[in-house]
């Protein structure tokens, strides 16, 4: 009995070391070590050429993002004077609203959004220019990528600059808080470095393949390249770039202005930079709320009905200038089948307290999806460059020239493509007195790309800010740019000082 | 010398040879039932020889002529030591040792005298367990035990309670450790309360720190059943119960007239004639009373070599609310093999298979919400559309959805003396888990909003495996004066999980036996994965604890744990967790003798450090996205992208909560009043919390990060006072327990000190220093505006009009807007609070338990979210109708202003209610006897019976598990009352 014991014992006692001398060599070496499951972390990724698509892939998702389209709501054409909120009266009236009068204030959500959006998208496009460089994998490709992601880098940082003035300048994929705002002209700096590396290392949009069209080219890079020197008043690069891009033969107009903006132009011949977008709900479906935002309210229910069309704006329109009707869509109005009957509960005519007409219900028809039958306006794929802009920004360089003759081909090739062959409409500009062209150059911008967001920039970049947009409540020397987000004040503990009269 | 040395040997072996030898018989029982006792052991005081006792209790020994005396010792009785001169037969009567039955209480990795107890422990015995009628052990335990705070959140069958123990310690999970026969576990869900032999409640530091980093929400040790050495006879005991729920109370809601006479002032002309519109009552139209059985059979017994404890239960509780049922096996196994008298080997096994189906989810909301002034069906008998929220009877009869679960708990372990007061212990714990559910809505249509075209198929598998190994030395030593009890360990765990689920539609057939996502079965195309999750973590640690008593006057404890955890990174793996405490008998000193009415008295202070790694661990880990595609080409198709997700925080670090508690324990009169008071102060540092970060980081809009960023406080005075009394053949017990509970946050920090608050998701709480957590946040309401001149001369938002609600322009900015919402009430109760009676008188027995809280409001939420027109509460009626009508109701309105956030919607959530009423009879002995029986008992018990409250919801037990977003009411399950019937029997 007792031998039998002891023997129980030390087999026990045997056992148990032999278990834990296995056991605790492993518990110590890895044993807290547990990796996520199922993710990557950052530390591993991107290191193939696989991921180095995948990356530059993701740069291009976010200007997919609601957001991105200047924080959801069309802010940009309802502080100008072509666009009011818009939708039911009571609906954002609080937040979108106060932009149609200036009395946004920092802490209203758009500015955040956006600002968050386009730094998520600095982000991004910083983790293909950091990272791909270090990936061992075919040159060409590689320069590809980094030169796609500078074009996209320069998208945003051109957004923010135009929104915000300086702004902090972020150039890796990994940041550390505490940063202070870099001036507007550091942040041009990197705009003009960044397009040119793009230019360098993208193709002419003929050279893509089918299946590419949507990433950004060499003509990309060129008229933004244009349009950012337009904005610096550098107007001898302008005319250089808008030049190279027109005489690429890259482009041209679409013969129909209808299809400049709609489903049938996508990707076509006036498309030079554009997003691409499905027609279902969600990003990650590939859709695009920004057609969705300004869709008719109501019947058909087409979208919320944001960036309503001002009477201003119609009144721009020369008379029958056929643009007009393509580019707004009046109540009654039949499009595809469909009879705009707009929403219920919104007032037909808005009036003042004297019963004045102020504004009417009407809703942007360059963002219309074509057919009966569709839910809501995802599909839509915003322009962000069409050819017509940079025949206009060409006009308008070569007149800042000095060059005003040779502006008005550019000019009239617009009117000429809008006239559509109705002799008695539109009939050419041949005046080249430079300041009064100047006048009839922005107004043709105007007509023609209304409410595609460039209004409000073209009227602070021409000096018609105070004249045109006063009344409405702009204030020069507050609101050329836009606050910048009071959280992003409150977080950065002073180190980034508000714009000018904003506090 | 030498000479002598074998002179004296030689003399020796003489005597021996000389010594006659005789035997000694005998029968060792106990005094107390006369049950023979197994395993006693009887040793010849000075030698090394002597024997036990069979499993008859008899015994033999050979003694010598030498041998003066016998002694008898065996566990939980008096030793005693008979002169045996001349003696040949011996029986022994053995008598419990009082002294040595001190009751001994459960700590962590050990046990300890109650004297030499220097921590704030509280036991509860099993027999307390099973007075409530539930799946959930831990429901038992409220209005039981000072300082813990246990609220049911639903009445859905099967649903367990959400436990705060000392308040609420963080803004992540508050919920205690259960540490189940040494097992570390997040609940005890699964085990059946019959099984349980007690549970203690570890609160301060001195007792939590042990568990280091698990251990700052408290820690509940449950023990279950084991054999007796000493039980030769095994104990069968069979528990049956029968119960039936009931709804206790209905929400006063408006009938059909009522409504439709407040539809027509918010769209006039909305009924014709309001005497003519029907009046459904919906709440008659869900709700049923629902049966609960509840069996369950024991047997435990033990050999001198094998301790049993084998149990059976079975669970079934129907819902009050039609589809909704869970229904439980319970088998639990306890063994101890004692191989040698210094080596055991054990198993505690649990194993519990559970099924449940669930209800539509909003059906309570949905009767809340639905207008009285639709019929249910339409006359052709097909539900009828019903506005805004659909028809929650269809809702009902469409769901149909399942689960199934498994849950396995147990460890092995093996315990070997040696040395002299040495043990070495080695247990390696499991806890596996698993889950099924299913869920399959049919294709129907009552309305355009209400209907289902495509018939769909959800399920999601779950598993866990959690693996515990600890190893621990104790030594166990009393010399003098002294008393010393030491344990240190070295454990490890490791969890992993994974989760997985799937759905498919258009399914062939309805049926239950299609359930499958067969691509035979379902459309092929439709079968998509919607979820393949993994967690891995893993923990390491080193702990330590000695007690030391001095002359039964002076104790001493000090704790300590070093955890490590892969859910930190590198730089932060690994925190230490100490604690100190003391301890004075003062009732053992010599200038308390005198004092003849005090029984006992003790003091006791500890402090301590302890952590919580209930935590999100993923964040520290900056996550690459996957899924962020962009759209290309002429065709326009999706392309696949990844880049960097949110960044992590790799320097998180353990929430760590400093404790300090001071105790009293004092008792009276023979120990006929005892009472205990604990001032406890817990101040939980380092909490995690997300919190916004620059925008230039590039994270994107509304990302958060999480930081070590915030400070909460809990401090309170806990009582629990008791009186045990005789009269005549009246025997009775009352005790009352109570906790007060200061919850404030004293530091919420933003990303780089910016800011001072966090919110709930839906921004109905706001957490800012000074506050209690998750306190409500909104306008405070101080009239009703009565006409364009009130309006005129108040501040007020854009959107107020005459008779909606005068909100308080609290910043006297002479602006109303949003910067004007306040504190308007804390979810937590300042003072919760139990009373207990027990009265037994011949054969009857009598035991009535009433609990309840004070201090807290409840935000009515489901009164306000209101985006289309649904039925009102009572008090709507009493609304605006014209200047000077109500200065507190506005005018009717669908929704929108007057159903802000606001003071309108905070209710008391004080509560007083008859927990527990029961009334038993025991069989008298004699009769018991007769039929074999040790005991049998038969009563009747009432739960829930009555609850004192102004709260108009269902249940003032209003609770969440995010203590964020606590103390809004939804419109959850109710809380049945429950009447219930049932016996005990042993034999």
């Amino acid at each position: 009995m007792k031998k039998t014991l002891s023997l129980t014992t030390y087999r026990l006692t045997f056992g148990f070391f032999v278990l834990t001398g296995i056991m605790l060599p492993t518990a110590c070496s890895d044993f807290l070590d547990k990796p996520l499951q199922g993710e990557l972390t950052q530390e591993s990724f991107p290191t193939t050429a696989a991921d180095a698509l995948l990356a530059t892939n993701a740069v291009y998702n976010i200007t997919r993002s609601s957001s991105f389209h200047f924080g959801l709501f069309p802010i940009m054409d309802i502080m100008s004077d072509d666009g009011y909120k818009g939708s039911n009266p009571s609906d954002a009236a609080s937040d979108v609203g106060p932009y149609d009068t200036f009395k946004h204030i920092p802490t209203e959500g758009n500015v955040k959004r956006w600002w968050n959006t386009l730094y998520e998208g600095v982000k991004r496009a910083n983790v293909v220019i950091e990272k791909v460089p270090t990936i061992t994998m075919d040159v060409t490709l590689s320069k590809r990528y980094i030169a796609e992601a500078s074009y996209l880098r320069a998208l945003f940082y051109f957004d923010l600059v135009r929104a915000w003035g300086g702004v902090p300048k972020v150039t890796s994929a990994i940041t550390q808080p505490g940063l202070v705002r870099a001036s507007s002209d550091e942040i041009y700096q990197l705009i003009e470095q960044d397009l040119l590396l793009a230019i360098s290392g993208l193709s002419e949009k003929s050279e893509m393949s089918a299946n590419d069209l949507g990433r950004a080219t060499k003509g990309a890079a060129k008229a933004l390249l244009a349009k950012v020197y337009l904005f610096k008043k550098d107007y001898t690069n302008a005319e250089k770039y808008a030049l190279e891009v027109i005489n690429s033969g890259q482009y041209n107009l679409e013969p129909i202005f209808n299809n400049a903006n709609s489903e049938s132009g996508e990707h076509g011949i006036e498309s030079v930079y554009e997003i691409g977008a499905l027609r279902f709900e969600g990003i990650e479906n590939g859709g695009n709320s920004y057609g969705q935002v300004q869709g008719v309210r109501g019947t058909p229910n087409r979208g919320w009905g944001f960036n309503r069309p001002s009477l201003n704006l119609m009144a721009a329109f020369e008379p029958n200038d056929p643009r007009k009707e393509a580019t707004i869509l009046f109540l009654g109005e039949v499009i595809d089948g469909v009879t705009i009957a707009g929403d219920g509960t919104t007032l037909d005519e808005t009036k003042d307290a004297n019963g004045n007409v102020i504004e009417i219900e009407c809703y942007n028809q360059k963002v219309w999806t074509p057919g009966s039958t569709v839910p809501a306006q995802f599909g839509h794929n915003r322009r962000i460059i069409r050819y017509a802009d940079v025949l206009l920004m060409a006009a308008e360089a070569m007149n800042e020239n000095g060059k005003s003759a040779q502006a008005l081909p550019y000019l009239n090739q617009l009117r000429a493509r809008a006239r559509s062959g109705n002799a008695g409409i539109l009939s050419d500009i041949t005046d080249i007195n430079k300041a009064s062209l100047r006048d009839k150059i922005l107004n043709e911008r105007r007509v023609e790309l209304a409410l595609e967001g460039h209004r409000f920039w073209d009227l602070l970049r021409t000096g018609k800010a105070q004249q045109v947009l006063g009344p409405l409540g702009f204030i020069t020397g507050k609101h050329e740019v836009l606050p910048l987000p009071q959280n992003e004040i409150d977080l950065s503990q002073g180190a980034l000082k508000q714009n000018p009269n904003w506090n | 010398m030498l000479k002598s040395l074998i002179f004296t040997s030689l003399c020796l072996i003489q005597l021996q040879a000389v010594a006659q030898v005789r035997v000694i018989s005998g029968k060792v029982s106990s005094k107390e039932d006369n049950q023979p006792l197994p395993g006693v052991n009887i040793i010849i005081p000075g030698t090394t020889r002597g024997s036990t006792t069979d499993f008859d209790g008899n015994y033999r020994v050979e003694v010598s002529d030498a041998d003066k005396s016998l002694a008898f010792s065996f566990i939980g009785y008096k030793t005693q030591i008979i002169e045996i001169s001349g003696i040949t037969t011996l029986n022994m009567v053995l008598e419990t040792d009082s002294e040595l039955l001190e009751e001994i209480v459960v700590i962590g990795y050990g046990t300890v005298r109650k004297s030499d107890l220097t921590g704030a422990v509280a036991s509860v015995k099993g027999s307390d367990l099973i007075k409530i009628p539930s799946a959930s052990a831990i429901q038992a335990l409220q209005g039981k035990i000072s300082g813990v705070q246990i609220t049911s959140a639903s009445g859905a069958p099967g649903a367990g309670a959400i436990v705060r123990i000392r308040g609420v310690g963080t803004f992540n999970n508050s919920s205690p450790i259960y540490v189940l026969d040494g097992v570390i576990l997040d609940n005890i869900d699964f085990l059946n309360s019959g099984d349980i032999q007690s549970m203690e409640v570890l609160k301060d530091a001195s007792a939590t720190a042990i568990y280091g980093s698990r251990g700052a929400n408290g820690v509940i040790i449950v023990t279950t059943k084991k054999g007796v050495i000493g039980q030769e006879y095994p104990t069968i005991s069979i528990n049956a119960d029968y119960s039936i729920q009931q709804l206790p109370k209905k929400i006063d809601l408006l009938n059909g007239k009522e409504f439709a006479t407040i539809a027509n002032e918010i769209a006039a002309g909305s009924f014709n004639n309001v005497d003519a519109v029907a009046n459904t009552d919906w709440q008659d139209q869900i709700f049923r009373t629902a049966p609960i059985q509840n069996y369950q059979i024991s047997a435990a017994g033990a050999s001198s070599k094998i301790q049993y404890y084998f149990g059976v239960g079975y669970f079934k509780q129907e819902g009050i609310i039609a589809k909704s049922n869970y229904e439980r096996l319970t088998i639990k196994l306890n063994n101890t093999y004692n191989l040698s008298k210094s080596i055991r080997l054990g198993n505690n096994l649990a194993f519990s298979p559970t099924q449940q189906q669930n209800t539509a989810g909003g059906a309570v909301f949905g009767v809340y919400r639905a207008q009285p002034v639709i019929a249910p069906y339409k006359p052709d008998g097909t539900y009828s559309p019903v506005p805004g929220v659909g028809n929650v009877l269809a809702d009902i009869d469409y769901t149909n959805s399942f689960g199934k679960g498994l849950r396995t708990v147990g460890n092995f372990f093996v315990e070997v003396d040696f040395l002299k007061n040495f043990t070495f212990k080695s247990s390696l714990g499991v806890d596996m888990e698993s889950s099924r559910n299913r869920s399959y809505t049919p294709v129907f249509f009552v309305s355009t909003l209400q209907q289902n075209v495509i018939n769909d198929l959800n399920k999601s598998y779950n598993d866990r495996l959690s693996l515990l190994w600890e190893n621990t030395v104790s030594y166990n030593r009393e010399f003098g004066k002294n008393r010393l009890a030491a344990v240190a360990g070295y454990t490890t765990q490791e969890t992993s999980s994974e989760q997985f689920e799937a759905a498919g539609q258009n399914i062939i057939r309805d049926g239950q036996d299609f359930w499958y996502l067969n691509p035979s079965n379902i459309n092929p195309n439709t079968i998509k994965n919607e979820v393949d999750a993994g967690q891995n973590y893993s923990m390491m640690s080193y702990l330590f604890r000695a007690n030391y008593s001095y002359n039964e006057k002076y104790l001493f404890t000090a704790t300590f744990r070093r955890d490590g955890s892969s859910k930190f990174s590198q730089n932060n793996r690994y925190a230490d967790f100490p604690s100190l405490a003391l301890g004075w008998n003062v009732i053992n000193e010599d200038f308390v003798k005198g004092i003849s009415f005090l029984s006992d008295l003790k003091v006791r202070a500890s402090w301590g450090i302890i952590g919580n790694e209930k935590i999100a661990y993923d964040r520290q880990y900056s996550r690459v996205n996957n899924g962020v595609n962009a759209v290309f080409g002429s065709g326009e198709a999706i392309y696949p992208g990844s880049t960097y997700g949110v960044s992590g925080n790799p320097n998180l670090k353990w929430e760590s909560t400093h404790q300090t508690d001071v105790g009293l324990e004092a008792s009276f009169f023979g120990n006929k009043l005892t009472t205990e008071f604990d001032f406890y102060q817990r101040s939980t540092q380092d909490i995690l919390i997300d919190l916004a970060v620059p925008g230039y980081l590039g994270n994107g809009d509304g990302a958060a990060v999480t930081f070590n960023s915030a400070v909460v406080l809990n401090r309170g005075l806990e009582y629990n006072i008791g009186w045990n009394g005789e009269a005549g053949e009246l025997k009775y017990r009352i005790g009352t327990v109570g906790t007060t509970i200061h919850n404030e946050a004293t530091k919420v920090s933003g990303f780089g000190g910016t800011g001072d608050w966090v919110q709930n998701s839906s921004g109905t709480t706001r957490t800012s220093v000074g506050l209690p957590l998750g306190s409500f946040y909104g306008y405070k309401v101080i009239g009703v505006f009565q006409n364009q001149s009130d309006l005129d001369a108040y501040p007020h938002r854009s959107d107020a009009e005459i008779g909606f609600l005068k909100f308080e322009d609290t910043n006297n900015d002479g602006v109303l807007n949003s910067d004007d919402r306040v504190n308007i009430g804390s979810p937590i109760p300042t003072f919760i609070y139990g009373l207990s009676s027990e009265f037994s008188f011949k054969s009857l027995d009598l035991s009535i338990d009433f609990q309840g809280q004070q201090g807290n409001k409840i935000y009515n939420a489901k009164e306000t979210i209101r985006p289309d027109l649904y039925n009102f509460e009572q008090h709507v009626f009493d609304r605006w109708k014209g200047e000077g009508t109500s200065n507190v109701e506005p005018k009717a309105t669908s929704g929108g202003y007057n159903f802000l956030p606001s003071t309108r919607f905070i209710q008391d959530g004080s509560y007083f209610r008859l927990r527990s009423l029961t009334v038993g009879y025991n069989l008298p002995k004699s009769i018991a006897d007769k039929i074999k029986m040790k005991t049998a008992r038969f009563y009747l018990r009432g739960t829930n019976l009555f609850t004192s409250s102004k709260f108009t919801g269902y249940t003032p037990e209003v609770a969440s598990g995010n203590p964020l977003d606590t103390g809004s009411d939804f419109g959850g399950y109710p809380i049945p009352r429950v009447y219930s019937a049932g016996f005990n029997v042993t034999f």
